[in-house]
């Protein structure tokens, strides 16, 4: 439930329209104005382009990006829009360019981000390789690369599988009662031959697959 | 309530759009406002070359775009690719430009073998004009560093 707009001008409209709803506006004015004396409205470039209408507690309430969430992101640079417009970082292949940097800015980063300013030919393998560290976490080749969790997940259901059988082990053990003596070889052979002698099913049953001239079957 | 302050911001914002649009013409309006009518691939390709050739492109702005191109089910031309090298020069973020040519790899997927190959092909006078490593030359065809695992990371 967030709408990002860009810029300081979109704050400015969004506060002034506030007065349209009463009952929050109270609210909004109030933690708008906090907001605004806590920051003042000449916010840093960067920052003022995330504003956000975040619900906080069952009311829509109008927050700055930066201010709210600096408990959360610390001082890492918010550049973009992300995935959900949110400032938070994700290494995701369908969005490969989060909201924020991956790191804070160092002096080391700092000094890098001057020489990125000049000619790229003249930065080395490695001070490439600082940069892309200090804007994201993984590459892609660490995003896929396989994590063995294969293993588990096959000894997890390997596991289920012999829970299952010794299951049915022990219940046949220890649960059922014994099989009925009908279930025996010899009750049923005798029982077959009493159906034959009795003439059970004479049209389509048993007595008329027998022969009983030959006393065989047919 | 939610909704009313929707509608409510967006009546209100509508001049503020109206004054952004003059910046950004080809992307917002011929998006937003067609409805019905197809883009025909050219003018897809146009309109993000445009985009990213813009002088007054800002990394707020690429991001969203690279977001998005990285969204549709395809692989940019390298027109496009080697726009968005140059946008990511004028913006001075050299990380943009990795993140972006490995995403790209990405996205060739089963068929890596034959797309990687040609675009780098066509984007090489580019990378060499600018002085961009391909990902692979970074060592970024395989793993480099591992991440802790988030349950061993306390106690």
């Amino acid at each position: 439930m967030v709408i990002i707009m860009k810029g300081i001008g979109a704050y400015r409209a969004l506060l002034t329209a506030q007065p349209l709803q009463r009952k929050m506006s109270q609210l909004l004015r109030l933690i708008a104005r906090s907001a605004v004396q806590r920051r003042g409205f000449c916010c840093s470039a960067t920052l003022s382009r995330q504003v956000a209408i975040e619900e906080v507690g069952g009311k829509d309430v109008a927050v700055e990006g930066a201010g709210v969430y600096e408990h959360k992101i610390g001082k890492r640079e918010i550049v973009g829009y992300g995935y959900n417009g949110l400032p938070n970082y994700m290494d995701r292949a369908d969005f490969p360019f989060p909201a924020i940097r991956f790191r804070e800015e160092t002096q080391e980063i700092k000094k890098l981000r001057e020489k990125e300013k000049g000619d790229w030919k003249k930065l080395t393998l490695e001070e490439k390789k600082a940069l892309y560290r200090a804007s994201f976490c993984q590459t892609f080749a660490e995003m896929h690369a396989p994590t063995g969790e294969w293993r588990t997940i096959v000894a997890g259901t390997l596991l289920g599988f012999s829970v299952a059988v010794w299951l049915v082990i022990y219940i046949k053990k220890f649960v059922y009662p014994p099989p009925p003596h009908t279930i025996t070889r010899e009750y049923q052979e005798k029982e077959l031959k009493r159906m034959i002698a009795q003439g059970q099913g004479p049209v389509e049953g048993i007595s008329s697959k027998y022969d009983y001239q030959k006393g065989d079957w047919k | 309530m939610f909704r009313a302050v929707v509608s409510r911001a967006t009546s209100v914002l509508k001049p503020a759009a109206l004054v952004h649009s003059k910046r950004v013409p080809a992307v917002v309006s011929s998006v937003r406002y067609s409805h019905g009518k197809k883009e025909t691939d050219q003018e897809f390709d146009q309109r993000y070359e445009e985009y990213f050739n813009r002088r007054d492109i800002d990394g707020w702005e690429i991001r969203k775009a690279l977001n998005d191109l990285q969204g549709h089910d395809l692989v940019p031309e390298p027109k496009i690719v080697i726009a968005i090298l140059k946008a990511c020069r004028r913006l001075n973020d050299y990380s943009l430009t990795t993140r972006y040519l490995e995403a790209l790899k990405n996205k060739c997927g089963s068929h890596e073998k034959q797309i990687w190959p040609y675009i780098v092909q066509e984007i090489r006078p580019t990378l060499d004009e600018l002085g961009i490593s391909l990902p692979e030359e970074l060592g970024y065809y395989k793993p480099e560093l591992a991440l802790k695992s988030v349950y061993d990371m306390h106690g």
